[in-house]
C-alpha cells in the first residue's frame, strides 16, 4: 500500500518535470511547477507515515510505550512546502499575467528577447 | 535567568541569530514605515550595518580561536545525543561567508540610496532587498538542512520579483519567470534531498546527519545527494544554470546584480562545499574531486567564450561573473588545504571585483540609459572617477598585480598545479592551462568593454552625460579600495580569513563536536570519525605582488619602446600613402563611420576563426524556457547516474 504512494509521489514528479518540459503554453508550465510540487508534498507524508499510527496529538499522561503514531516532523515540513507552493504559483501567474501584456502572447517559443 | 540582563544579549553566541534578524526587522519596519525617504535609508542602513558589524566582531573568536558557536532556538539543547530543536551554527566556513554577504549587501545599499532614487515602489525595493539578505544569510548560518531549504526559497523569491523590478526594461519579466521555473525546480530538488536523507535519519541537523550519512550510503542517500548537489548548482549558476544568471543580470537594477553575482551565488558554492565536504565527506574520493574540478572547469570556459560575444554591458559582465565562480568550485574540488583556501580567497575577491564591475555599469546605466556596447563610448572624458573605478576592477578580475585577482589566480593556478604533481593524474595539470586561457579571455573581454565604454568616440546621445552622485562613487571606492588592499596584503587575508575557513573543510569532527558537545563525533562515528591530519596542511606561494608588478611595468615599458619606435618608423614610411581604413588593424574589411572601434569588432578575427563554436553556442541558448528546463532535468539524470555508479 505504502509502496503505492512512493510511486505516486514519483510518478507526479516526473509528470510535473514533464509538463515543465514539453509544454509551450506559460500556463501549462506552472501548472507543472504545481504537481512537482505536490509530488513532493505526497513523497514527505508517505515518509512520515507508520503503519497503524494516529494522529500524534497526545496529552501528558496518554503517551505509553505501546502508542503508535506517525512521525509529526514531515507533516509540519509539508504545510511549509504547500505554503511555498502556493506563494510560486501565485508569483509565477502574477508574472504571466505581465508577460501576457508585454509580449502578446503566452507561447514560450515567442517570449526569446533575451538569447545568445 | 531570574532577571533582564542585557549583558546576556551581548555574548557572541547571540550574534548569528541577532544578524538574521537585523535583515528581516529591517524589511518589516520598511514595510511599516518606508513612505519616507530619510527614515527607509536609515532603517536600511542601520540594519545592513547592524549585520555586518556584529559578523566583524566575531572575527576574533571563530577566525582567530577557532571557537564554533553553536545557537539553539530557544534553548531547546540536544538531548540524550539527539538534536531535537533547531540551531545555527556558525564555523569559520560559515562565518566566511556570512563576512562577503554583508559587506556586499552594505556596499549595496549604500549605492541603493542613490541608484534608486529615480525608480517608483522604492519601499518595496527596500523589503525585498532585506529579504534577499537575510535569506542568504540565514542559508549560511543554519545549521538545519530543513531551514537551508527555507532560506533558499525566500532569497529565490526576493531574488526573482527584484529581477522583474524594473519591469518596463526589456526583458525584465521574462527573466523573472525562467530564472522562477528553472529555480524551483533547484528549490524541489533541495526540497525531495532534504526529505530523502531524513527517511535515513531521521534527523534534519546539519551536525548529526554528517555522523549517519557517511557510513550509510546507499540508493536512497546517494540520490538525495545528487538532488541536494543540482539543487545548490541552479543557486550557484553553474553550467548548465549559466543562461538564467545571464538573463537576470541584465534586467536586475545594478545594486541586485551585485547581490546576484557576489552573494546568490555564493549561497550555491557554500551549499555544495556544505554538501560534499561536511554532509556526505566524500572529497577524498577521486571521482567527486573529478566532478567538481570538470564542473568548474566547463563552467569557466563556456562562461568566458560566451562573455566574449555578448554586446549588452551587464549581460557579459554575468557571463564573467559565472566563469569567476567556475575558478572557484574547481579549487574547492582539488580537495587540497591549498586549493580551498585558493577557492575561497577567489570567492572573496570574484565580491569584490564583481561588485564593483556591476556597479560602475550600473552607474554608465544610470547616467546614459543604455548597456549596449554599441551605443557607449568615451565616457571617460565624461564620468573619470567611473573610468578609474571601472579600471581597478577589470584589472583585479584579469589577474593583473597587485589587484587581488591576481593573488587568487596565482593561488588557484599553483593548487591545481601541485595537485598534478601529487596525484600523477595529468587533468589537473590540463585545468591549470584552461584557467590561465580563461584568465586571458577575460583580459582580452575587458581591453574590448573599456574600449568601447570608456575610450573611443563619444556618441552624440552621450554628449550630456555626467559624472554619477558622490553617493554612488562612495559606494564603489570602497569596493575598490578593499580590492587593492585584498591584492597587496594576500598574507594578511590567508591568516585572518582564508586560512581558517578552509581549516574547517578537513576537520568536520571539530564541526560535529561544536554542535553536538565534545566527543560526540568520536563516540558515534568511532573509527569512521574523519582523520584532520590525513590532508596535510601547509599554505604555499608567499610571494610579493609588488615584485610582480614593478616586473609587469619593466614588460610593459619595453613594448611600448618598441612599439613606439616602431610606429615611428611605419610612419616614415608611410608618408604621403594613404592607407585605406578597410587595411588596418582590428576592422572587420568594412569602412567605419566613426574611427571607434566598435562594441563586438575588437576581436573580430578570433571571432571569426571560431566562427561555428560562437553560432553553435548562440543556437544552443534559445531563451526558450522549455530549453532551459530540459538543461536542468539532465543535469539532475546525470548527477543522479554519476553518483550512482561511482559511490
Amino acid at each position: 500500500m505504502i509502496t503505492m504512494n512512493y510511486i505516486a509521489s514519483f510518478f507526479l514528479i516526473v509528470l510535473g518535470l514533464y509538463c515543465i518540459v514539453v509544454k509551450y503554453n506559460l500556463v501549462k508550465t506552472v501548472i507543472g511547477l504545481s504537481i512537482m510540487d505536490y509530488g513532493v508534498n505526497l513523497l514527505i507524508i508517505t515518509i512520515g507515515y507508520n503503519p497503524g499510527g494516529t494522529a500524534p496529538i497526545f496529552t501528558e499522561g496518554e503517551l505509553t510505550a505501546a502508542s503508535t503514531f506517525v512521525d509529526p516532523i514531515p507533516q509540519a515540513l509539508t504545510l511549509t512546502s504547500i505554503v511555498i507552493g502556493a506563494c510560486v504559483t501565485a508569483m509565477s501567474l502574477a508574472l504571466v499575467i505581465k508577460l501576457r501584456e508585454q509580449y502578446g502572447t503566452l507561447d514560450t517559443r515567442e517570449i526569446r528577447r533575451l538569447r545568445g | 535567568m531570574s532577571s533582564f540582563n542585557i549583558l546576556y544579549f551581548l555574548r557572541p553566541e547571540h550574534f548569528p541569530i541577532f544578524t538574521i534578524m537585523a535583515y528581516f526587522l529591517g524589511a518589516f519596519f520598511i514595510v511599516l514605515l518606508g513612505k519616507n525617504r530619510t527614515l527607509r535609508n536609515i532603517i536600511a542602513f542601520l540594519s545592513t550595518g547592524t549585520a555586518l558589524t556584529l559578523l566583524i566582531a566575531l572575527i576574533k573568536p571563530i577566525m582567530l580561536n577557532h571557537q564554533i558557536v553553536a545557537y539553539w532556538m530557544g534553548r531547546r539543547f540536544p538531548a540524550g545525543g539527539y538534536a531535537i530543536g533547531i540551531a545555527l551554527e556558525v564555523d569559520a566556513l560559515g562565518l566566511f561567508f556570512g563576512l562577503l554577504i554583508a559587506t556586499a549587501v552594505f556596499v549595496s545599499c549604500l549605492y541603493s540610496f542613490q541608484y534608486m532614487r529615480r525608480d517608483d515602489n522604492e519601499p518595496q525595493y527596500y523589503t525585498l532587498f532585506l529579504m534577499l539578505a537575510g535569506g542568504v544569510m540565514g542559508l549560511v548560518l543554519s545549521g538545519d538542512l530543513f531551514n537551508m531549504f527555507i532560506m533558499v526559497e525566500i532569497l529565490t523569491f526576493a531574488a526573482v520579483a527584484l529581477t522583474a523590478f524594473r519591469n518596463q526594461v526589456t526583458g525584465a519579466l521574462e527573466a523573472a519567470f525562467k530564472y522562477l521555473v528553472v529555480g524551483c525546480i533547484g528549490s524541489t530538488c533541495i526540497l525531495a534531498g532534504t526529505i530523502l536523507l531524513y527517511q535515513q535519519a531521521h534527523t534534519l541537523n546539519l551536525a548529526q546527519l554528517a555522523t549517519i550519512i557517511p557510513g550509510n550510503l546507499n540508493t536512497n542517500t546517494i540520490v538525495a545527494f545528487a538532488l541536494l548537489f543540482i539543487g545548490f548548482c541552479t543557486k550557484a549558476f553553474i553550467v548548465p544554470f549559466h543562461p538564467l544568471a545571464a538573463d537576470a543580470h541584465g534586467a536586475a537594477p545594478a545594486s541586485i546584480s551585485v547581490l546576484i553575482s557576489g552573494v546568490l551565488t555564493k549561497s550555491g558554492i557554500y551549499g555544495i562545499i556544505r554538501l560534499t565536504y561536511f554532509l556526505f565527506q566524500l572529497m577524498n574520493l577521486g571521482a567527486m574531486q573529478f566532478w567538481l574540478v570538470f564542473l568548474g572547469s566547463v563552467s569557466m570556459f563556456v562562461c568566458v567564450t560566451m562573455a566574449l560575444a555578448q554586446h549588452d554591458f551587464k549581460r557579459l559582465l554575468a557571463f564573467h561573473s559565472i566563469s569567476q565562480i567556475g575558478y572557484v568550485l574547481a579549487a574547492v574540488g582539488l580537495s587540497t588545504a591549498l586549493g580551498a583556501s585558493a577557492g575561497l580567497y577567489h570567492a572573496m575577491n570574484h565580491t569584490l571585483f564583481k561588485g564593483l564591475l556591476f556597479l560602475a555599469a550600473g552607474a554608465v546605466l544610470h547616467e546614459t540609459g543604455t548597456t549596449d556596447l554599441g551605443k557607449l563610448g568615451g565616457l571617460s572624458k565624461k564620468m573619470p572617477h567611473t573610468t578609474v573605478l571601472f579600471l581597478i576592477g577589470a584589472a583585479s578580475i584579469s589577474g593583473i598585480p597587485p589587484f587581488n585577482g591576481f593573488a587568487s589566480k596565482w593561488l588557484i593556478y599553483q593548487a591545481t598545479y601541485e595537485k598534478a604533481v601529487e596525484s600523477g593524474n595529468i587533468g589537473f595539470a590540463f585545468v591549470t592551462i584552461i584557467a590561465l586561457v580563461t584568465s586571458t579571455l577575460t583580459l582580452a573581454s575587458f581591453v574590448k568593454v573599456t574600449q568601447s565604454v570608456f575610450f573611443g568616440q563619444l556618441p552624440k546621445e552621450c554628449e550630456n552625460v555626467k559624472e554619477v552622485p558622490f553617493g554612488m562613487r562612495f559606494a564603489m571606492g570602497i569596493l575598490a579600495l578593499l580590492c587593492i588592499v585584498t591584492g597587496l596584503l594576500p598574507n594578511a587575508v590567508q591568516t585572518y580569513l582564508t586560512e581558517p575557513a578552509a581549516r574547517t573543510l578537513f576537520r568536520v569532527t571539530e564541526y560535529i563536536n561544536g554542535m553536538l558537545g565534545a566527543g560526540y563525533a568520536e563516540n558515534t562515528m568511532g573509527m569512521a570519525a574523519p582523520e584532520a591530519a590525513t590532508i596535510s596542511y601547509k599554505i604555499v606561494g608567499v610571494w610579493n605582488p609588488l615584485n610582480w608588478l614593478v616586473l609587469l611595468m619593466i614588460a610593459l615599458l619595453s613594448v611600448c619602446i618598441v612599439a613606439l619606435a616602431s610606429r615611428y618608423d611605419a610612419v616614415r614610411q608611410n608618408k604621403g600613402k594613404e592607407v585605406a581604413p578597410k587595411y588596418s588593424l582590428f576592422y572587420g574589411g568594412e569602412d567605419t563611420v566613426f574611427s571607434q572601434v566598435g562594441g563586438g569588432d575588437l576581436f573580430w578575427g578570433f571571432k571569426h576563426n571560431w566562427r561555428h563554436y560562437f553560432s553553435f553556442m548562440h543556437d544552443l541558448h534559445s531563451g526558450i524556457v522549455n530549453d532551459y528546463s530540459l538543461w536542468a532535468v539532465i543535469a539532475l539524470a546525470l548527477a543522479i547516474l554519476y553518483a550512482l555508479i561511482v559511490l
